[in-house]
């Protein structure tokens, strides 16, 4: 892909007439205008990486002069040796696990329908786009507040169900005050705010589909559902798996709509992995956890390593 | 291909008239059908807009007894009060000034840089995009820590300037391969020819590639903006001194009262989504093209 200019600038010769600069200055040109790039990057990614790394092999509370090296301790710490940190990361690798497994399956079960529903429409299109997309553009605090008052136990969703005659389901308790129904409608919301890109990459993926395949398996006697399960739905197989993992990457690391709808709770039924390094690294006060913070953030990164591998291995196959 | 279309329309115009009514009906009711499950969804995403908008233009009273969507007896009140009470003004301006400066930043910043990448030969360039392009896939998690304590150590910590650093750090990899690709796209016999009419590089950055490249801008610019308005997490722990506040934190304040009230939260949530709605209202063109090139490149 980057073939193009460079075939100009690599072949000086057949370009003959033209007049060049020395190649230092053009070298020295690239080292400019990248600069304010990499030197922000050195300050606030190398150096933060690197210090992260190291600090996940120490013990600190952040005030003290001197870090404790401790080896590998607070990965073991965290993986099975400490009986107050390892059964709380395993329960919220079990809660992370579920909004893994759901939010993708979910988020894709909503937007292809949705998709293909809306690609058959002309008139209202951009409209309903719009709309879709909302949940998406304004996803933070604010909607995560609405969310918390409507999931109330006197909130709006209770009422609808009342209204819809479905009084049984209702929530005395309010969806995220249950602990059995916390997680699910954290699930939901999450979904909730996925569905937006998704719809988007498959109509696009449906836009790009040849109308002659169509028509070929109408001609074939194939109905609507028939064309859109054995035909469609194979074609855009490959935006499946890039918003499958755009999802589960999400899904491990994202975890701004658990602090501030239940904060995890309640207890700990929504704690997910991301808040739990949050919270070891933030809410300990004096508590020397900082080591066991960075120890939890560095496994997450070597989970989204494989998850991105996975990711490359799938976009590869597409081609 | 294209022959088999007429083909299919003659002989469904040979079944006569009681097929075409049939087939009529069918598409009616299909389409009948699709737009309401359309409509569906599209209340599903803005349900808890509706009741954001309820609350705000309830009273006290009003939205603890809860009920209806619509208010009896909708006040302006509350939106004034939130507004008043809670140094809205401030916050809001606060919000304004970190957005307004990571996005320029941002522009000016990864600009350059995709520009570099695009079309600068330079040794070692391959690698350092490389090596921004896999920050994709560093949990913000992961560095939120190091950050703090590193900012801690500057001296910039609770800042605004101590948040916009890594708000535009972290929009490297996107912002990179977005500018990467509209300064690609641009035909390399403009540039040869402004060189050889004696344009700089700086010239031919500013007056050539930038302007042509202004939908890449735009894009990046709103890809930019819109989650560090909505920024919550790291500001959370940043910033301590209230009158620094942005929009998000202000609005947390509102929900950590003993008892939150929910009209009062409501109407500050929508102060805080209207901008954002309105921002991707009006460019929301080029923030679609900007998502799907994003995801594809």
């Amino acid at each position: 892909m980057t073939t193009v200019p460079g075939a100009v600038t690599k072949a000086p010769a057949a370009g003959g007439t033209r007049r060049r600069r020395p190649r230092s200055y053009e070298t020295l040109t690239g080292y400019l205008f990248v600069g304010p790039a990499v030197v922000l990057f050195c300050v606030m990614g190398l150096y933060t990486v690197g210090y992260g790394f190291a600090l996940s092999f120490a013990t600190w509370n952040g005030f003290t002069p001197n870090w404790k090296w401790v080896g590998f301790d607070n990965y073991a710490d965290l993986l099975w040796r400490s009986p107050v940190y390892a059964p709380r990361v395993r329960h919220a690798t079990l809660n992370t696990l579920w909004v893994m497994i759901a939010a993708p399956a979910l988020t894709v079960a909503v937007s292809f329908p949705l998709a293909v529903l809306l690609n058959r429409v002309r008139r209202f299109r951009s409209v309903l786009r719009s709309v879709y997309f909302l949940p998406y553009v304004t996803s933070g605090v604010a909607v995560f507040f609405a969310w918390q008052y409507i999931l109330q136990p006197d909130g709006a969703v209770n009422l609808l169900l009342g209204g819809l005659g479905l009084g049984s389901l209702q929530q005395p308790q309010g969806w995220l005050g249950n602990p059995s129904t916390a997680l699910p409608a954290m699930i939901v919301v999450t979904v909730w705010g996925q569905v937006p890109v998704a719809m988007l990459l498959y109509l696009t993926g449906l836009q790009g589909i040849d109308r002659s395949v169509l028509e070929a398996a109408e001609l074939d006697g194939a109905g609507w559902w028939r064309t859109n399960a054995s035909v469609v739905w194979p074609l855009v197989r490959p935006i499946t798996a890039v918003v499958v993992l755009l999802n589960l990457r999400e899904s491990l690391q994202g975890f701004q709509t658990f602090l501030v709808m239940t904060n995890g709770g309640p207890g700990d039924h929504t704690n997910v992995l991301g808040l739990e390094a949050y919270r070891l690294a933030f809410l300990k006060n004096l508590a020397p956890t900082l080591g066991l913070a960075s120890a939890l953030g560095w496994i997450l990164f070597a989970a989204a390593v494989v998850l991105a591998l996975i990711n490359l291995r799938a976009l590869r196959s597409r081609t | 291909m294209t022959s088999t279309s007429p083909e299919a329309r003659t002989s469904r115009a040979r079944t006569g008239p009681p097929g075409e009514r049939a087939a009529r009906t069918r598409r009616l009711v299909a389409r009948t059908v699709v737009g309401a499950l359309l409509a569906l969804y599209g209340l599903v995403s803005v349900y808890p807009f509706l009741w954001m908008v309820s609350a705000a233009f309830k009273d006290r009273i009003e939205v603890v007894r809860g009920g209806h969507l619509i208010p009896d007896d909708p006040t302006l009140d509350t939106l004034v009060d939130t507004w008043n009470k809670l140094h809205f003004f401030d916050f809001f301006l606060n919000s304004l000034l970190v957005t307004g400066y990571t996005v320029v930043l941002t522009l000016v910043i990864y600009a350059a840089a995709g520009y570099a990448f695009a079309v600068l030969r330079f040794p070692g360039r391959g690698a350092l995009q490389k090596l921004f392009v896999s920050l994709l896939f560093v949990p913000g998690i992961t560095v939120m820590l190091p950050i703090v304590l590193l900012e801690n150590k500057m001296g910039i910590l609770g800042t605004h300037f101590g948040l916009v650093l890594p708000f535009v750090n972290g929009g490297a990899p996107l912002s990179i391969l977005l500018m990467t690709g509209a300064f690609m796209a641009v035909p390399g016999e403009l540039r040869d020819s402004a060189r050889v009419d004696g344009a700089s590089e700086l010239r031919i950055f500013t007056g050539v590639y930038l302007p042509l490249a202004r939908p890449a801008l735009i894009t990046v610019a709103l890809l930019t903006a819109i989650p560090t308005w909505n920024e919550f997490l790291l500001t959370r722990v940043s910033l301590n001194d209230p009158s620094t506040y942005t929009l998000p934190l202000g609005l947390q304040t509102l929900s950590a009262e003993n008892v939150p009230h929910y009209n009062n939260l409501m109407a500050g949530a929508l102060i805080v989504v209207i901008p954002v709605i309105l921002l991707f209202l009006s460019l929301q063109r080029y923030f679609v093209n900007g998502l799907v090139g994003a995801v594809k490149g």
